[in-house]
């Protein structure tokens, strides 16, 4: 499949101030044990498959998200706790990408195939999402916490074959 | 579209550090983990890769520069290369001053991968947990069946850290003496270190990737769904253009749960009736995370081929009606290569064997 169709697309960087009210709304329930990262890709996943006037995606599709930090401050606080000997399971969870592929899929009712990868290149990771997938297509997203000034960003793409 | 063939391995894990050391340690029974202290007083086993000089980031390039060079010569080195990591460098940034941590990003690692290797060719992250290696594995073989790239060379990794041995122990996963898959005294997974390549190339060769799949079911995050374990199996027969009776030989994921092993084995056989042959690897090399998928095929291919098995020597638990098979079954056309893990990830391999 070489011609794709973007029926949504997505962005918030930064997100609104009312953006977790906004997602709970969205979603029916506020979400619990998740570390920001997650909850900004839930967010914006939500917001984008909104914008294409999908209520869940489809069995068939994919998702892929990117990130070039990642859980950056779970990860930070995970060693932390390491450092002090006293590790906690969640703080330990919210470090994973797996764990925001999950929360990201439930937040969507889908389960299928979800991937985290990432390339210098981006046009190289969208490009490698693209292959392969069936014609309910491909959620793609691009996730990162605030870090040095730089504020939040939540950017999806509903992407379907041509 | 082109197939794809797994043009060669390399392996270094707790049993040794290429594939024939690995064979000849399994042949004498296998080696058991070391204790690793995660905090005062806290201590889990891990099947761990055995000490080298250096620190931890010159004998990450160490290791991965005597694995890569058993998959054979790579010329200019131009192809892809995806590496396949659930710690990725944390094991690095343990030894950091704290306020110089996580400085740089998650593509950092597979940059001093790239680097190590002399690698000019685009350069993948791969991080899904335990599945990230057969995730690396169905995205390189994407790839080479649409003709992108002829080759691509699969790294899967996880070096020495206490940071996710603690984490897996605070999520009261671990087991505090060994690994024991499908055994009636199971007490939960073994960590284990591991570093595995696999060469992945458009050329034939014994084996072929046939088809594979992934499915993410998030509704019990560190848990087997028997639904989940349904779909990816039969995902992966259907890419492969195969039944369940065509599967010979189930290399389960089987870490040592007492919960998720169950789930696991009703599900194979809601899908298999009867059962093929299952054979498990992690009572040997321990659970290596995100290279698991890697490490225990280049294993795998090497018993077959080295004419080598990984013995049982505990019970296993006569409620589940299983059998892990004593040697390689003597029909061994598909293999089915099953990965399971944290965040709801299961993933599954069909190896093919494509020769006379």
């Amino acid at each position: 499949m070489s011609a794709w169709h973007t029926t949504a697309h997505f962005i918030a960087h930064p997100p609104p101030v009312d953006w977790r009210d906004d997602l709970a709304r969205r979603i029916g329930r506020r979400p619990r044990r998740v570390g920001l990262w997650t909850e900004l890709a839930m967010y914006g996943a939500r917001c984008c498959l909104d914008a294409a006037g999908e209520a869940a995606l489809p069995a068939g599709a994919r998702i892929r998200v990117a990130s070039q930090r990642g859980a950056w401050g779970a990860t930070h606080a995970g060693l932390t706790q390491l450092d002090a000997g006293l590790p906690m399971p969640f703080t330990f969870m919210q470090s994973q990408p797996a764990l925001m592929l999950a929360e990201v899929g439930r937040c969507l009712e889908w389960w299928g195939d979800a991937s985290f990868a990432l390339c210098r290149d981006a046009a190289r990771t969208l490009q490698l999402a693209k292959l392969g997938a069936a014609r309910d297509g491909l959620l793609f997203g691009i996730v990162e916490e605030e870090r040095h000034g730089e504020p939040p960003r939540t950017e999806w793409w509903r992407l379907v074959p041509a | 579209m082109s197939d794809v063939y797994l043009g060669g391995t390399g392996l270094a894990c707790v049993l040794g550090d290429d594939v024939p050391s690995v064979l000849a340690s399994l042949q004498r029974g296998g080696v058991l983990p070391t204790p690793v202290a995660v905090a005062e007083g806290i201590h889990w086993p891990v099947y761990a890769l055995a000490p080298s000089e250096g620190d931890w980031t010159q004998r990450l390039c160490r290791t991965v520069c005597n694995v890569a060079s058993q998959t054979g010569d790579w010329g200019a080195r131009t192809v892809p290369l995806f590496v396949a990591s659930s710690s990725l460098d944390i094991g690095f940034m343990e030894h950091e001053k704290q306020d110089l941590r996580l400085g740089g990003d998650l593509q950092d690692f597979a940059g001093v991968v790239a680097r190590a290797l002399d690698w000019q060719g685009p350069v993948f992250t791969v991080s899904t947990a335990c599945t990230s290696a057969l995730n690396a594995v169905l995205a390189a073989a994407e790839l080479i069946r649409s003709e992108d790239a002829d080759q691509a060379l699969v790294i899967g990794i996880e070096l020495d850290n206490r940071f996710t041995v603690a984490g897996f122990g605070a999520m009261q996963l671990l087991a505090p003496d060994r690994a024991q898959p499908f055994g009636a005294q199971r007490k939960g997974l073994v960590l284990g270190e591991a570093v595995a390549a696999l060469r992945l190339t458009s050329r034939p060769a014994r084996w072929q990737v046939a088809g594979g799949a992934n499915v993410v079911d998030g509704r019990n995050p560190s848990g087997t769904e028997a639904t989940a374990v349904h779909a990816m199996c039969r995902g992966a027969l259907a890419q492969s253009g195969l039944q369940p009776g065509d599967i010979d030989l189930i290399k389960v994921q089987a870490a040592g749960s007492p919960v998720n092993d169950a789930i696991e084995v009703e599900a194979l056989k809601q899908v298999f009736d009867p059962l093929p042959p299952l054979v498990s690897l992690k009572s040997a090399i321990g659970h290596t995370l995100g290279a698991a998928g890697a490490a225990e095929l280049a294993l795998l291919v090497g018993c077959i081929e080295g004419g080598v098995w990984p013995s049982v020597d505990y019970p296993l638990d006569a409620s589940l009606g299983i059998a892990l098979s004593k040697e390689a079954p003597q029909k061994l056309r598909n293999i089915l290569l099953n990965v399971v893990g944290f965040g709801g990830g299961h993933a599954s391999l069909v190896l093919k064997d494509a020769g006379p």
